[in-house]
């Protein structure tokens, strides 16, 4: 415990972080999908994300806040990380249950966290090798010291991974030889996520196009991450080989690593990328800015040069769709706890909410799925079905969403006028990665105005272009 | 055709009389919407070989809501229908198409999208801009300026002729040379109030699907004609009143 207190007070976060570089490079995208399927091999972890993430049915929104959230932790502000920290903590204890072999499993096990922050760092060092530029001795030392501390920010101590880096390769190959497993998370992520991640709100007009691009980049990017994972968790999980997907992997990083190292700063910028998805995010007039702004055009003429679809009316939408869009957060089909739980979180991390608050909102949610539960759920199995759902969900009285409403009001207005203001309503529906610019109500909403728009769009009766930008 | 001098720089034009053309030949009043495109793309064609720099063309009034719905549709679906038609053409040609107004939710949605598509795609055309006021009320945009003024708080004794101008929509928009409103009709009907301070206004009695460039060409003609002072005596001029602005 000693030495980690002694490691805090070394500012290892200052202007010189190599972490906080690493993580605004867009490359480190390519290091972190492959961490990702090295942590979901952990038992442990495979079956959290299995039971609870919506990385699967919401991928861009999880990246979205994926990105802010290591933007947080990395903050030259102590404070802003403690709180990131807490936030992430409080967040991760809320994660806990069985998985389908009766094993308990929990977001908060030291040892699943240590293994989380060990894949960053390995996957951080494989980048840069495979990159075409390896990491001296000390600099990976000074890496490695960064991740120890970044794992006790988070856990208190850092315990759990070994002090020194010699004694961490060791563990590392033990981990993958003995801990991991062949675990269903590891599948839906190379063969499900990649095959069918939905489009990114700026081609989400453009179905043919997206499912055109993907059919080629979604088995590519999943060869490309096979081929990156070391050997042995290869075999071990028996992964295919594909012919030609290691040089393709090759490719892929010297590309980036060459790409990071000769363009302007700027261009490879995680920001910049952000940008280029997501209209509303550039603060300013990016690099990229040009591209995205040429790209907007593009895209402009070729929706006024597709035949005009039918005029279908966008107010109601099918029960089924917004089941699926909305409710089933999880995509497991049902609709179930962790279904609730995503959306209080996803809305706590928009908002920021601090303990309390965030706890308020938790219970309203909890409180609904109570209700749910007793109220639909006919066949008693702990969760609702899309048809118990639409049989009963318009006959309810439904007081348990009015609360969950009542408490999204109050966390909402953080001036606590009464009202929402524009400012206000910015923050709730600040748009991940949409293009629709919100004209929100100048004059602000009142309590019971926000709780019917809520209470409509949620029982899927009105359509709202700010609820769907926050929850689907 | 060669670019003359004494050109307004804005041109405005309040297409009337659709009604009464189709009511002229027992036709339905959706009818005579339909026929108004032909003009519309005729006078912007027109305008820009003239080398006029900014037409307005008044669409769409915030008071048209109250005609029948029946018509209100056909008419949200007859600008799709021209929107989509000609976009590209305007693009090639280098006009950048701007919407004054459209704040009413009852514009559908995948009109509104086709219409943001249309500014996105000619944002950065330069040769002619073309506003249409489409849902527009002139008092309503410096209703709008006002709230805009108070909401930036700017302090009272500040606020002057060019400062509230600054805070309409599209405020690059320069000052309106000549109106032109069709089928005889002598009203303002609340359109660009504020922009057409010192405009000259003709009345020519040809309904609007049967105005064409050789229309256009009368009422610059009839512009340039004109002794534009402004309001002053001693320097009779036909500028286009930029020197004020």
């Amino acid at each position: 415990m000693n030495q980690t207190t002694a490691e805090e007070t070394v500012d290892v976060f200052g202007p010189n972080s190599m972490l906080r570089r690493l993580a605004n490079e867009a490359r480190w995208g390519l290091a972190v999908t492959r961490a990702t399927v090295l942590e979901a091999a952990h038992p442990q972890i495979g079956a959290a994300l299995i039971g609870n993430s919506t990385f699967v049915t919401h991928p861009w929104r999880r990246l979205r806040n994926t990105v802010v959230s290591t933007q947080r932790m990395l903050d030259p502000d102590r404070h802003v990380r403690s709180r990131e920290a807490a936030r992430l903590n409080r967040m991760h204890a809320r994660i806990s249950g069985t998985d389908p072999q009766g094993r308990r499993y929990d977001a908060m096990d030291a040892e699943a966290r240590a293994w989380v922050v060990a894949t960053l760092f390995e996957s951080a060092v494989a980048m840069y090798r495979l990159g075409g530029e390896s990491l001296d001795g000390p600099t990976m030392e000074q890496l490695y010291t960064e991740f120890r501390t970044l794992l006790a920010l988070l856990e208190g101590n850092s315990d759990q991974i070994p002090a020194t880096l010699q004694e961490f390769w060791p563990y590392y190959d033990d981990m993958i030889d003995h801990r991991l497993e062949s675990t269903e998370a590891v599948r839906v992520i190379l063969y499900r996520l990649f095959a069918n991640v939905p489009a990114p709100p700026l081609l989400r007009s453009h179905p043919a196009v997206w499912a055109a691009g993907r059919a080629v980049a979604g088995p590519v990017a999943a060869a490309v991450t096979i081929a990156s994972l070391p050997e042995s968790f290869c075999r071990r999980v028996a992964l295919p080989d594909l012919p030609g997907a290691r040089a393709l992997m090759h490719g892929a990083y010297l590309t980036t690593g060459f790409a990071t190292r000769l363009l302007p700063n700027s261009w490879m910028h995680i920001g910049s990328f952000m940008s280029l998805l997501d209209s509303d995010h550039a603060g300013g007039p990016g690099p990229w800015e040009d591209v995205r702004r040429k790209a907007g055009q593009a895209a402009a003429m070729l929706r006024l040069l597709t035949p005009a679809p039918d005029e279908v009316n966008q107010a109601t939408r099918s029960a089924d769709q917004f089941f699926a869009e909305v409710l089933d957060q999880t995509g497991d089909g049902y609709l179930a706890w962790p279904d609730l739980a995503a959306m209080a979180r996803e809305i706590a991390t928009r908002l920021d909410l601090d303990e309390q608050a965030e706890e308020r909102l938790y219970n309203a949610y909890a409180a609904w799925w109570r209700e749910l539960q007793t109220n639909l759920d006919a066949d008693g199995d702990g969760r609702v079905t899309r048809q118990e759902y639409a049989a009963s969900a318009a006959s309810l009285p439904s007081f348990g969403l009015v609360k969950v409403a009542d408490v999204l009001f109050d966390v909402t207005d953080v001036d606590e006028d009464q009202t929402i203001d524009a400012q206000e309503y910015q923050m709730l529906f600040r748009t991940a990665f949409h293009r629709d610019l919100l004209t929100g109500r100048g004059d602000g909403y009142s309590r019971s105005a926000f709780v019917r728009q809520f209470l409509s769009f949620m029982s899927g009766q009105q359509h709202s272009v700010a609820y769907n930008s926050l929850l689907s | 055709m060669e670019i003359i001098s004494g050109l307004p720089r804005h041109v405005a034009c309040v297409m009337d009389g659709n009604g009464r053309w189709a009511a002229q030949r027992s036709l339905s009043r959706t009818a005579g919407h339909e026929a108004a495109e032909a003009a519309v793309i005729d006078v912007i064609e027109a305008a820009r070989s003239a080398g006029i720099t900014w037409l307005s063309l008044y669409a769409f009034s915030t008071e048209n809501w109250r005609r029948p719905a029946g018509e209100v549709d056909i008419l949200m679906r007859l600008v799709r229908r021209t929107i989509r038609k000609h976009a590209p053409a305007l693009h090639a040609r280098g006009v950048r198409c701007r919407f004054l107004g459209m704040a009413d939710p009852r514009i559908p949605p995948s009109l509104a999208q086709d219409i943001t598509d249309l500014m996105t795609l000619t944002s950065d055309n330069r040769q002619m801009t073309l506003t249409i006021a489409f849902d527009h009320g002139g008092r309503r945009d410096i209703v709008e300026a006002a709230r805009s003024l108070i909401r930036a708080a700017v302090p009272a004794e500040q606020v002057t002729e060019a400062t509230f101008a600054r805070h309409l929509p599209y405020s690059d928009t320069p000052d309106v040379d000549l109106v032109i409103r069709t089928s005889g009709e002598q009203r303002i009907s609340n359109f660009m109030l504020w922009q057409v301070a010192y405009a000259e206004w003709v009345f020519p009695q040809v309904l609007w699907p049967d105005f064409r460039a050789t229309h256009l060409w009368e009422c610059l003609d009839a512009y340039r004609r004109r002794q534009r002072r402004f309001g002053d005596v001693r320097q009779p001029t036909a500028t286009t009143g930029e020197g004020l602005r």
